[in-house]
């Protein structure tokens, strides 16, 4: 058996220009529209996900004083490759009141797979707890992991927040990757 | 290494089937001439590539795909350059096939045995055709969509059928979503998919044609390396062709690769006058326009249905020598007489006045719709030919053109601009502005054209004041006037002349003037003084509030009441509230601008 490089005709220095003429140019040509089309493929990596801007969220005196969670939405602008669309839902944030003047976030999202973390008020105990309803995590209300052995990697993402004017409860919204034991930053 | 290939081989022959490939006999030996099918296969994989990267940003829909184009072209890194090389390798492709059939017929190569590589090079011509066809539309831009429009309404000059076929090839009874889909579906599907298959006939047909000859030739040399190197080299320059043309327009311009125009608006009278078929097409356009109307159906389908089939049956015919003469002959008349007719509807549109500023008033409109696609709104989901239909730049020109350039004109000081149909009404360039206002008060002017010269108003109140108080001023009081002028059109509050109307002192002492020493409050009202009923309310004289009122009803009381000259009032019947406040902020020069945003 001849690999191709090796034919009988053309042999000595000759051929061997001809050869690599032919690899060269027939490499270029084919590498040249490849590449253009691989920049534009590699776009995505350029774009930054939205998040990381406080956002106002609600107002100190809607969140019970007893400590008891609340869900709320997250409304913002949301870019969608060309199309703008100014104030849509784009998340949802656990609030708790801890003192008189302080709040705690937790995002909604679980760590573990990305699924909608509920609260869940127990009857007969004097707290509820978080529940994932997709594996079974359950958190509690600092959004610590409860089970033994939790689905999930991490404990539940807490966001920064900060209470304005005494009344305003503003919160730095971000998107976390789940799955990872860290709180990593989706960028 | 050596067993790896050997195991390969075994289980698959893929390395047997390769050395056939590379040591197939060429018989008469390697040579330039024989570069052609080559390139041909190579730019179609350039077409392959380039494409399956655009289809990862292309979205079918007709509020999306214009959209997907602009964001590929403008928002992704070297997306210009992936459009631009996918469009001209489309041109390079049909030039490459046109020269590889021209020199089979001019050498006789379509003979014995080799009809299959003819036929096969003819239907991938027709099917390079078909690809141009169905990929201009995909852009999705006023050019390609006039352009398809007219092409699939060819369709129902088929007899009995037509209708039918025109549904089938839009995918419904109008243009819309499903017509992209369905022109997707084809350019890459069928005609992307069909081409592949006739590459494939043509060069196994090449193969066996080749094979069978060189048994009989007496030299013949093996495809690697002597004609490879050529091909490659050929493949090479043809690329590098392709890149030139992909640059022409420079790299980071707005106008880099291929243009692209404006949205594919489907309202009939916004229809793009000036579409022209791309150059390929460009002789069949100009044939179809030497026959009247009712014959149309003769050069878009009968001859060239004739001449295709001619093509076809040039093997047949080439057999004899004067076959193969008359195949010359025709392929010669064929090239020179679509040559001619290209150039002449070149020449033709250029020299159309019309034509050239049609096609001026949609690179403008392109460049507008590209300004507000950047505006920090974005594109709305309705699509980008919204932001051109709320857009009073693009909007004020053609209401005001069609609603008030009967009467007023709309001239700057150079006479460029709205010229009214008959000039009765003061002209609106400007209104309410320094120099407007200044003009309005100038005795020499108030009787002219400008202003009332040509109205009910004509030597009226207003006019006979203006000539009796404000003529042969002296300094003193012409400085008067001036503040008086800068206090009124502060009213307007123009964006043109924000900075200025922040001066207040000067304003102020224009407002006395114009509320004691003038007494203009004697027939105007103004803020909270004078009446409404006799001349028009000053308060707000050219704000935009102002001017929706006086276009909605000049025959309020708050502007010329009963004695209202000629003006309709709009609001009735004749403009939306959205027109009227299109015309308005037109008028006004409250527009999205680049860097400064609608204004207040
Ligand atoms: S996603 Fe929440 S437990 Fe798996």
């Amino acid at each position: 058996m001849t690999p191709p490089e090796q034919p009988k005709s053309s042999d000595g220095r000759r051929g061997f220009i001809v050869k690599t003429i032919a690899l060269i140019c027939g490499g270029f040509s084919l590498l040249i529209p490849a590449a253009i089309g691989v920049v534009a493929f590699l776009n995505p990596l350029r774009q930054k996900s939205t998040g990381g801007d406080f956002i106002k969220l609600a107002s100190l005196e809607v969140l019970p004083e007893d400590g008891t969670p609340r869900k709320f939405p997250v409304v913002a602008d949301r870019t969608d490759a060309w199309n703008r669309f100014p104030d849509e839902p784009i998340g949802a944030v656990f609030l708790r009141r801890t003192a008189e003047n302080k709040v705690e976030a937790l995002q909604v999202v679980c760590p573990h797979a990305g699924c909608s973390v509920v609260y869940e008020a127990s009857a007969g105990e004097k707290t509820g707890k978080f529940f994932c309803p997709c594996h079974a995590a359950s958190f509690g209300l600092g959004g610590e992991r409860l089970d033994k052995t939790s689905p999930s990697p991490r404990d539940m993402d807490s966001l920064d927040v900060e209470v304005r004017n005494n009344t305003e409860v503003w919160v730095k919204f971000q998107n976390f990757q789940s799955g990872a034991a860290k709180k990593i930053v989706q960028t | 290494m050596k067993t790896l290939l050997n195991w390969l081989d075994q289980r698959t022959g893929l390395v047997t089937v390769a050395q056939t490939c590379l040591n197939r006999p060429v018989p008469g030996g390697a040579s330039w001439f024989k570069v052609w099918p080559c390139t041909i296969a190579f730019t179609f994989c350039v077409q392959a590539i380039t494409g399956f990267f655009l289809w990862m940003y292309y979205s079918p829909g007709a509020q999306t795909a214009w959209e997907s184009v602009y964001f590929l072209q403008h928002e992704v890194i070297g997306g210009w350059l992936l459009r631009a090389v996918h469009h001209y390798s489309a041109q390079t492709l049909l030039v490459l096939i046109g020269i590889y059939l021209v020199q089979q017929i001019i050498i006789g190569a379509y003979r014995a045995p080799r009809e299959f590589v003819f036929w096969a090079t003819v239907l991938m011509g027709l099917v390079t055709f078909a690809l141009l066809l169905t990929g201009d539309l995909l852009a999705w831009d006023q050019n390609s969509y006039a352009c398809t429009q007219v092409r699939t309404k060819f369709l129902t000059l088929l007899p009995m059928v037509g209708g039918e076929f025109y549904k089938l090839a839009i995918g419904g009874p109008a243009f819309g979503h499903l017509t992209l889909t369905r022109f997707v579906a084809l350019h890459i599907g069928l005609f992307g998919g069909g081409f592949l298959l006739l590459l494939v006939l043509h060069h196994v047909a090449v193969y066996r044609a080749d094979t069978a000859k060189s048994k009989s030739a007496e030299k013949s040399t093996p495809l690697w390396p002597d004609q490879i190197m050529r091909n490659t080299v050929a493949r090479l320059v043809v690329m590098v062709v392709i890149l030139l043309l992909a640059l022409q327009h420079g790299v980071s311009a707005d106008h880099a690769g291929v243009a692209l125009g404006s949205p594919a608006d489907l309202d009939p009278s916004n229809y793009y006058a000036a579409a022209r078929p791309e150059w390929a097409f460009l002789g069949l356009y100009e044939f179809s326009h030497l026959f009247p109307g009712e014959l149309a159906i003769l050069p878009i389908f009968c001859i060239p249905g004739l001449l295709v089939c001619v093509a076809l049956a040039m093997p047949l015919l080439g057999r004899c020598r004067a076959g193969h003469y008359f195949n010359v002959a025709f392929t010669v008349v064929i090239l020179v007489g679509i040559t001619v007719l290209s150039f002449r509807s070149v020449a033709k549109d250029r020299a159309d006045a019309d034509h050239q500023i049609a096609i001026a008033d949609e690179i403008a409109q392109a460049d507008r719709v590209r300004q507000l696609a950047r505006s920090p709104e974005g594109i709305p989901a309705t699509g980008a030919l919204t932001l051109l239909r709320n857009d009073p730049l693009t909007q004020g020109p053609k209401l005001f053109k069609q609603h008030c350039a009967i009467c007023h004109d709309h001239l700057d000081a150079q006479q460029k601009g709205i010229k009214a149909e008959e000039s009765s009404a003061p002209n609106l360039f400007g209104f309410a502005d320094r120099k407007w206002i200044a003009g309005l008060l100038d005795p020499k002017q108030i009787n002219g054209p400008g202003y009332f010269g040509n109205t009910a108003f004509k030597g009226g109140d207003m006019a006979e004041f203006i000539e009796e108080m404000l003529a042969d001023l002296d300094e003193d009081e012409q400085k008067d006037i001036e503040k008086l002028v800068m206090a009124l059109s502060a009213e307007a509050h123009l964006r043109s002349q924000r900075e200025l109307d922040a001066k207040h002192a000067e304003a102020r002492q224009g407002r006395q003037l114009l509320l004691d020493d003038y007494g203009c409050t004697d027939c105007h009202k103004f803020h909270d003084k004078g009446k409404l009923g006799h001349g028009t309310d000053l308060t707000g004289y050219g704000s935009r509030q102002w001017l929706v009122g006086i276009i909605a009803n000049p025959a309020h009381k708050r502007f010329y009441g009963k004695e209202n000259d000629r003006m309709p009032a709009y609001a009735k019947d004749i403009l939306s509230d959205r027109d009227i406040a299109l015309l308005v902020d037109w008028l006004r020069g409250q527009w999205y601008v680049e860097g400064l945003g609608i204004g207040d």
